[in-house]
């Protein structure tokens, strides 16, 4: 056969493309599930979720045992300024948490009332869509994951969720932890945190920490799927709400009046 | 050592004959890369001045990080991501000069369309570089295809972006070839790496004929990537659910409002290096134009658009998406508002409609006007639904840092620079083009004319 260079040169980029075939073939056919848990089955026969009881949160005024309870052991730093503040649950006035009740009608007396705040581990989660590296992921039982040691620090997940649960570490937060849990990580600057639903403590069979905290018993936890938990004892006969349901995110936070 | 001192001693005359032959009547068009003058290093040492600048602004970034910008937990994407959405809708003139005048055989499209391919390459590499700049973690950027998640619509611009900044240099490489030819004919010490570059060319026919294969191809080929590009961009907002971002209309709007802001840049560019380079005999008023009556119709178009995006919402009128629309009319963000809404339709309308007003200097100002307004119109859209997303919060204010200003304007020194590094090598005004279009525009006009005209009894024999 006679090959002058142009004749090389085409067979030559064919080869390359008939080789790049197969291993591009693989990188975008990658549909794996998001790294299984090596117990998925198990994790997937419960679901976790929370209700809250708004008005016996308002038994002691200025209470702020949950959240001194889950920044302790989570690390969350007190960076001291609104700008870069870092919550994993927080109080905002109920009027700002649920502006749809507000009618013309309504007495003022409870709309500046605080209503707790965390994570909804909605069940339909946008952040995880939003994540470009998986950093952040629904786990089998619902409880939406973060992965510290992935996140590039991108803040889209935090564009993508619509109840502002998400913090960025915009320093470093080390120097503004009181006292480090060494039982848990701390984090480095340019990453993403929030709520974990304490699943840190669940894997040992403890619940989340800020339900533990409440002396009131405010905050009631278990697995919704399991009929005869406490929490479907809680929610089955009282009026129910949550954040912004219209959204289709099916958070797992349940708000009782 | 150089090829001219070995012939220097026999044949001057032969040499300088053959110069002349490759030169021709465009002198000017070479001028610009043999002749420095000291404005050029006054030029390059403000720009490098400014460069280092925006580095050390980086690096303090860098060093205690994203703090120090103006950003917040609520407001936390800002000039960066502003600037991201901006230069890569600049990118888009290259392209429209280029490409598409050249699919609609526009002849007058010839001695600009190099200048407006470079800016797209350059002004590409800034877009990318903003969102590595506004990343918490750039040690990690490469997550993003070790660990990609398709899902996220931020890979979409990965994949789209590369594409187009790909299939963009290819198409300014191939239309560089001739020229980098007819310099290696010109010898000097650079020879080699011209030769390098020109791939052997000869120019000969058969030679021109592949070459315009390609560059017709490569045209085609560039559009649809184009308008991929800044739709893809605009939906890293509209596919989230955030008010005044979640809108079915931001895809057409954002490469509308990128083809507006790109060609206005390529008219400053136009007359920056006409001025600069003594082009006036290539770049005239004619192009500037040209160019001008197109931009006054991108000018109502972006306008149509603003308009349908916001009489939905207001029709609308659902609470959340208001919050935000009145922030925007009478709120905090009213003086940027009606600034960018002047900025970008007040002042270029009548500017660019009246032929009075459509000179040179007039299309400069209108351009000038649009490119400003346009970068705001980017941070307008961005910056006033975190204030109030869904929940408003306490004390959400943002006011860019001077770290993320010095980056702005490293980035715009970079590229100028970039750029006026780039005419020292190569032509700016693609010289064998405008050749090409002098020998054989006319004829091939003429031809064309010929063929839409209606069928006498005579031309059917």
């Amino acid at each position: 056969m006679d090959f002058d260079r142009r004749g090389l040169l085409k067979v030559a980029g064919l080869t390359l493309l008939g080789l790049s075939v197969k291993p591009g073939w693989q990188v975008f056919s990658n549909e794996e599930p998001a790294e299984p848990s090596p117990d998925a089955e198990t994790l997937a026969r419960k679901r976790w979720g929370m209700g809250i009881y708004v008005r016996k949160c308002w038994k002691e005024e200025g209470c702020r045992d949950c959240i001194d309870a889950c920044h302790r052991i989570h690390n969350v730093p007190d960076m001291g300024t609104l700008k870069e503040e870092i919550k994993w649950i927080w109080k905002a006035p109920y009027e700002k948490v649920f502006p749809e009740h507000e009618f013309e009608v309504t007495q003022e007396d409870y709309q500046q009332k605080p209503v707790m705040l965390l994570c909804n581990q909605c069940d339909n989660p946008p952040c995880v869509k939003f994540c470009p590296t998986r950093a952040t992921w629904r786990r089998e039982d619902g409880i939406v994951m973060m992965d510290f040691h992935r996140c590039i620090g991108c803040r889209y997940c935090m564009a993508g969720c619509p109840y502002g649960s998400r913090s960025f570490n915009w320093r470093d937060p080390r120097p503004f932890i009181k006292k480090v849990a060494l039982d848990f990580p701390t984090r480095t600057r340019g990453v993403v945190e929030k709520c974990n639903f304490c699943v840190e403590r669940l894997a040992q069979g403890l619940i989340p920490a800020c339900v533990e905290a409440c002396k009131e018993k405010a905050l009631v936890f278990g697995d919704l799927k399991d009929p005869k938990s406490e929490i479907r004892e809680v929610l089955k006969f009282k009026t129910l709400y949550q954040r912004m349901p219209e959204l289709g995110t099916k958070p797992k936070i349940y708000y009782i009046l | 050592m150089t090829p001219i001192l070995q012939h220097s001693s026999f044949d001057w005359a032969l040499m300088i004959d053959k110069r002349q032959k490759i030169i021709g009547e465009d002198r000017v068009l070479f001028e610009h890369i043999w002749k420095t003058g000291k404005g050029f290093y006054i030029t390059i040492s403000i720009l490098g001045a400014l460069v280092l600048w925006g580095l050390y602004a980086y690096v303090t970034q860098y060093r205690t990080g994203l703090g120090v910008t103006g950003l917040s937990r609520q407001i936390f994407w800002g000039v960066y991501i502003t600037d991201f959405v901006f230069f890569i809708g600049i990118s888009h003139a290259g392209t429209f000069i280029s490409a598409v005048l050249r699919v609609l055989k526009a002849e007058w499209r010839r001695p600009i369309s190099r200048l407006s391919e470079l800016t797209t390459v350059f002004i590409l590499m800034f877009g990318v570089g903003s969102v590595l700049i506004d990343l918490g973690r750039p040690d990690r950027m490469l997550y993003a295809i070790r660990y990609a998640h398709f899902t996220s619509p931020l890979l979409w611009d990965v994949c789209s972006i590369t594409t187009y900044l790909t299939v963009s240099s290819i198409s300014l490489y191939l239309a560089l070839i001739p020229d980098i030819a007819m310099l290696r004919d010109l010898g000097g010490k650079r020879e080699w790496f011209y030769r390098i570059l020109s791939l052997g060319w000869r120019g000969t026919e058969e030679e021109h004929r592949r070459l315009d294969k390609a560059i017709g191809f490569v045209s085609v080929l560039v559009i649809p990537v184009m308008i991929t590009v800044h739709t893809v961009v605009s939906f890293v907002f509209a596919m989230t659910i955030q008010p005044l971002w979640h809108s079915a209309v931001f895809g057409p709007y954002f490469v509308v409002g990128a083809i507006f802001s790109g060609v206005a840049s390529v008219i400053v560019v136009m007359a920056i290096l006409r001025k600069a380079y003594h082009l006036e005999s290539y770049i005239k008023p004619i192009h500037f134009n040209n160019i001008g009556v197109f931009l006054m119709a991108m000018t109502l178009l972006w306008f149509y658009f603003t308009f349908a995006e916001y009489i939905t919402v207001v029709y609308g009128n659902e609470p959340v998406h208001m919050a935000v629309f009145w922030s925007k009319i009478s709120g905090k963000f009213a003086p940027l508002f009606w600034l960018h809404f002047t900025l970008c339709f007040v002042i270029p309308l009548p500017i660019l409609a009246i032929r009075k007003y459509r000179t040179i200097r007039g299309t400069v100002i209108a351009s000038i006007s649009i490119v400003l307004g346009m970068w705001l119109e980017r941070f307008v859209i961005i910056v006033p639904t975190l204030t109030r997303q869904r929940m408003p919060v306490e004390g959400a204010f943002y006011v860019p840092s001077w770290v993320e200003w010095s980056i702005l304007a490293g980035c715009i020194s970079l590229f100028m620079l970039l750029y006026a590094l780039f005419t020292k090598v190569f032509p700016i005004v693609p010289v064998w083009e405008v050749r090409e279009g002098r020998e054989k525009a006319s004829a091939s006009v003429a031809a064309r004319i010929e063929s839409y005209m209606p069928e006498t009894g005579s031309s059917r024999d």
